[in-house]
């Protein structure tokens, strides 16, 4: 019971310090290096510590510091209590929806079995939806509870871009979860050992919709809309400031680490290296003790997850800075009229294949 | 009277092919081919750059061009025209005679000269009085001068000041040697005997 309870803390506190503590100061730091080097520029190196620049990770610390000593403003005739409560409703979904991905294998460790994951559901991937689904009301309450004419647009806009990409996203999922046979993350990931069964080759289509989707549902440049720099001057966030405003900040870049863990998870083979089996790692290790080996495969399987996640975390970034904006009737035409239907057909074809073979 | 040929003979330009259908193709219209292209460019520049950025390559050529400002500077070519400065001979003493043209000549009434006379009929400036707040940086007062005695130097700094009265230079102040706006001086001879003034 208490080695239980060890784990479940320890875990959470590892997916805590890694989502809260790495990734969301360093990926503000990335997004403005990566757009640099990708347009031939140097990016951020000013600020710095004792002359020690560190090419230019001092800015997420100086940004930081700014942010929590701005004003907290809340506009006059604003709801304050919505107001307030909604970047805490957009942020906490980007990161309780880490709760149920595998960063790793089943594996045993003095004697109590270690299974790196917080919560394994049995609904699994729904769940990611359902807080997907809850991520919106942090927007649009954001948006309504602003009193501000551009807050209500971006709020609008995104009400009804999340929503209707969700219904796509859910669709473009089925058809992986009926090649599997199973909504919980953890077996997805442990059919994916086989190189040949990943998700990538399974449902190549599936994994396009999928990333689409995801990357609408995050707001980000493609799918700005709700936020619309050009339109809107920050969407549903333009009334916040100080600490409230980072939690939108964070909130964005936690579900983009989300979206990569889930793609991972999904289509790219969870934790595996392709063509190793978490029995070889084992082996691999034996030189260590049984209690060794197990710690050492676990290190392995994180690495292998965070580099994967790191991957498409760069992946988003880059066309984040390559694409331009879609028009607000593009972006709707888009869910509507091609990515449904093609999930509709990817579903009905995967069907198929599923009831013939 | 010889005739100069100027640009490509018209006979041997040949109309640019330009694609009149602006409707995208079935292929275009995917998205999935063309965004992957787009990606392919922007991260070629990201890898490339990264390359350079890891392992810098030896020497000045480097992809990005962006200069580090505070730390590294351009250096500038003869045709920029920077803060107007008096030229030294080499006793130090300014070169203007005080004829007043450039004061005449500024647009914006930058110059004002006190002019004086060291001895019977040789004037020299008793006060030469730039007041860069007004300078528009034109350099007529460097064409019309017939002494080359105020030429625009390549000096660009310390032009941001709290108080306009800091930016009022005094003659002593503009003296620069000779040498240093050599690139310059060489430049304005060439440029300027293009003119029959």
């Amino acid at each position: 019971m208490a080695a239980d309870l060890i784990e479940s803390v320890a875990k959470i506190l590892f997916i805590f310090a890694v989502n809260v503590g790495v990734f969301a100061p360093i990926l503000g730091w990335v997004e403005r290096k990566q757009s640099a080097v990708m347009q031939d520029r140097i990016g951020a190196n000013r600020a710095d510590i004792l002359g020690f620049t560190a090419i230019g990770l001092f800015h997420s610390l100086a940004d930081a510091i700014k942010l929590l000593t701005k004003e907290d403003f809340v506009p006059a005739n604003a709801n304050k209590f919505f107001h307030t409560l909604a970047p805490f409703i957009s942020l906490v979904p980007a990161i309780a929806a880490f709760a149920i991905v595998p960063f790793g294998g089943r594996y045993e460790l003095f004697g109590h079995e270690v299974h790196l994951v917080i919560a394994d559901l049995d609904v699994g991937i729904l769940y990611v939806f359902a807080l997907a689904g809850l991520a919106t009301y942090g927007t649009v309450l954001a948006g309504w509870s602003s009193r501000s004419n551009w807050s209500l647009l971006g709020g609008l806009r995104a009400s009804a871009q999340m929503l209707s990409y969700e219904v796509a996203m859910g669709l473009s999922i089925i058809g992986l979860i009926m090649v599997y046979g199973t909504l919980k993350l953890t077996e997805i990931g442990a059919i994916q050992e086989d190189f040949f069964r990943w998700g990538i080759f399974l449902q190549p289509l599936g994994f396009i919709i999928f990333m689409t989707c995801a990357i609408a549902e995050n707001k980000r440049i493609p799918f700005d809309i709700p936020e619309a720099e050009s339109e809107l001057v920050a969407g549903y966030f333009t009334e916040y400031s100080g600490m409230k405003f980072v939690m939108f900040w964070m909130a964005e870049f936690l579900e983009m680490v989300t979206i990569s863990a889930v793609v991972t998870t999904l289509f790219f083979g969870a934790w595996h290296i392709p063509f190793v089996t978490d029995a070889m790692l084992l082996s691999w290790f034996q030189f260590a003790g049984p209690n060794g080996a197990a710690a050492l495969a676990m290190l392995v399987n994180i690495a292998v997850f965070f580099t994967k996640v790191s991957f498409f975390i760069w992946l988003q970034m880059t066309i984040r800075w390559t694409l331009p904006r879609f028009r607000y009737d593009q972006v709707m035409r888009m869910c509507w009229k091609m990515l449904l239907p093609l999930s509709l057909i990817n579903l009905s074809i995967t069907g198929l294949v599923v009831l013939l073979l | 009277m010889t005739s100069v040929q100027v640009g490509i003979p018209a006979a041997v330009l040949k109309p640019k092919k330009v694609r009149r259908r602006l409707d995208m193709t079935l292929w275009e219209k995917l998205y999935v081919a063309e965004i992957v292209r787009g990606l392919v460019v922007t991260s070629k520049h990201f890898f490339i750059n990264m390359i350079g950025f890891i392992f810098p390559p030896a020497g000045k050529k480097r992809k990005i061009f962006t200069v580090y400002y505070p730390e590294e500077k351009l250096t500038l070519p003869p045709a920029y025209r920077g803060r107007p400065v008096l030229v030294a001979d080499a006793q130090g003493k300014e070169k203007c005679v005080a004829c007043g043209l450039c004061e005449k000549m500024c647009p914006a009434h930058a110059i004002s000269i006190v002019a004086a006379e060291k001895a019977p009929g040789e004037r020299y400036p008793e006060r030469y009085t730039l007041d860069l707040g007004r300078c528009v940086y034109c350099g007529y007062c460097e064409e019309v001068c017939p002494k080359e005695a105020i030429v625009m130097s390549d000096e660009y700094q310390g032009l941001a000041q709290r108080e306009r009265s800091r930016l009022v230079f005094q003659k002593e102040q503009l003296l620069r040697p000779e040498s240093k706006v050599k690139a310059r001086l060489s430049y304005v001879r060439r440029i300027y005997s293009k003119w029959n003034y």
